[in-house]
């Protein structure tokens, strides 16, 4: 049985004065959560605008919850909770207003959740937008996503303007809504440490194309940085896999995007340690050597 | 009319409340200091007048401007609705949160000038014509405004618009058809009139239309 993917692009194509989203083909799964980690402009917002219906592709196909966008998006975003960073609540109404508001029109929303969210991001529902904090308005944009129980989340750098404390509430509240395996969340940020912890799948985005997407731990394992101290007079031979190279007298620093003992076992005994990267490191490595390979 | 038209029409009424009932009043204190002498009558109508089309301009800039301004437009298109409903519900929430103060305003001058003794009724049909202007340059600065995105074309619409109000004041009544009967005793509805109103009606069914045809068919929506 195949199951319905919860997002589908398949080489897509929206081109600005200045910028060109180029070929962009991306999966999220049921159950998922995909973090879209990429600098700033890279094309992450264009590309969320795409999958929720703001944006018309100039070329290819994009499908959410098998729905086709733009052109069914009213009845898809039935089941998307879509929240932005620079999404903003009406000021002059309160935090109360907007959740009956909200309530009425998703029949599928969760009044005791919604109670459950505002105590634990200490929000007050008698109080004006206006009168909240960025965080705190950042949490009750949130808080009317997730108490739709929306069937896919699509956050665009929803944690950009909170605290650590509040960073880790509303991380903790994705991974929750991760229970129901029927759900998925693609995530949008520039914060790896917060994709790092929730995300199982990543997708690398830059400069308006995807460089690559695998799982999380696919990435962990495959990348790694090895010191190495040559003999006198030699030097390291090129190597596949080997996507930098730093030279510092009898010493160098490898990084492979395929570690293997086979590679290690090549390498004998010149190697004097082997680093894991950070999913930080790999994500500025892989954007340079994309970079560097096409010449940018 | 569905579930969801009903909640974001009433949505507007609700941001708008303050706004509505604020120009309500004001305009209505307009026909207070009209109904007080001839002398007053200009300044109370030219209170009404500044305010019904004030508040036209203003609704339109708060619900369409701001909402683009402010990115709460983003929060509404998180919404299951397409660009078409949006812009459908834009057009009848914003006319109907219009037609409200604008009912009230209109009645309460076809009214006066009706009761009051010293007002020669051959007013009426110039009054007429002028809550019908109102409503239809209304109708331009809402399909301006859902057609623009930019603050610096909403400001010639703006200003445009209320040029319109002196144009029609001195253009449409120094009609000679018009103009002769103004101080008549009794309101003379002759084709003069007629041809004005339907030039009214005519601008309200196009300006209000044209939204569904460009404005609901745009291709990006930011």
């Amino acid at each position: 049985m195949t199951t319905t993917k919860h997002i589908e692009m398949h080489g897509v194509r929206k081109a600005f004065r200045f910028f060109t989203l180029e070929d962009l083909s991306l999966e999220l799964a049921p159950g998922q959560i995909m973090g879209f980690v990429g600098p700033n402009g890279a094309g992450k917002s264009t590309s969320i605008r795409l999958m929720t219906g703001l944006l018309t592709p100039d070329a290819g196909e994009v499908r959410v919850l098998g729905h086709a966008m733009p052109e069914s998006q009213a009845v898809a975003k039935r089941d998307i909770g879509f929240v932005s960073d620079e999404m903003r609540l009406f000021a002059h109404a309160t935090l109360g207003w907007h959740m009956r508001f909200v309530a009425s029109i998703y029949p599928g929303w969760d009044a005791k959740y919604a109670q459950t969210l505002v105590k634990r991001f200490n929000l007050r529902p008698e109080q004006n937008v206006s009168g909240l904090s960025s965080g705190e308005h950042a949490k009750a944009v949130l808080l009317l996503a997730l108490a739709r129980r929306p069937r896919l989340l699509i956050l665009d750098e929803p944690t950009s303007g909170l605290d650590p404390v509040a960073r880790h509430e509303v991380l903790t509240e994705f991974m929750d809504v991760l229970r129901d395996e029927d759900r998925s969340i693609l995530f949008s940020s520039h914060n790896t440490v917060d994709v790092e912890r929730i995300s199982d799948r990543i997708a690398f985005i830059d400069r308006g194309r995807l460089i690559e997407s695998s799982d999380k731990e696919d990435f962990l394992e495959r990348w790694r940085r090895i010191q190495l101290q040559m003999p006198a007079g030699t030097t390291v031979p090129d190597l596949p896999h080997v996507v930098s190279r730093v030279v510092d007298g009898q010493f160098v620093t490898l990084t492979t995007n395929r570690f293997s003992q086979d590679l290690l076992a090549f390498l004998g005994s010149n190697v004097r340690e082997v680093h894991r990267m950070s999913l930080e490191e790999i994500f500025v490595a892989n954007v340079m050597y994309h970079r560097e390979t096409r010449g940018q | 009319m569905n579930m969801l038209t009903r909640k974001l029409i009433a949505k507007e009424f609700y941001l708008n409340r303050w706004l509505i009932a604020g120009s309500t009043l004001a305009g209505l204190a307009g026909l207070l200091i009209a109904a007080e002498g001839e002398v007053r009558f200009n300044i109370g109508m030219l209170t009404w007048l500044t305010t019904i089309v004030a508040f036209g301009v203003v609704l339109a800039m708060l619900s369409i401007g701001n909402e683009r301004k402010e990115r709460t437009l983003q929060f509404v298109l998180s919404l299951p609705l397409a660009h078409g409903d949006y812009v459908r519900i834009k057009v009848i929430g914003l006319l109907l949160c219009f037609l409200v103060p604008w009912a009230i305003l209109s009645a309460g001058a076809v009214t006066l000038i009706s009761v009051m003794p010293n007002l020669p009724d051959g007013l009426l049909p110039f009054a007429v014509l002028l809550c019908g202007f109102c409503l239809a340059n209304y109708s331009v600065v809402l399909c301006g405004a859902l057609h623009t995105a930019t603050e610096g074309l909403i400001t010639i619409l703006i200003i445009v618009t209320n040029m319109n109000v002196t144009l029609f004041i001195f253009m449409v009544g120094a009609l000679p058809s018009l103009n002769s009967h103004l101080r008549a005793p009794a309101p003379v509805w002759n084709s003069t009139f007629w041809t004005v109103l339907a030039v009214e009606l005519a601008t309200l069914v196009i300006t209000l239309s044209l939204p569904y045809f460009v404005a609901a068919r745009r291709r990006d929506f930011n």
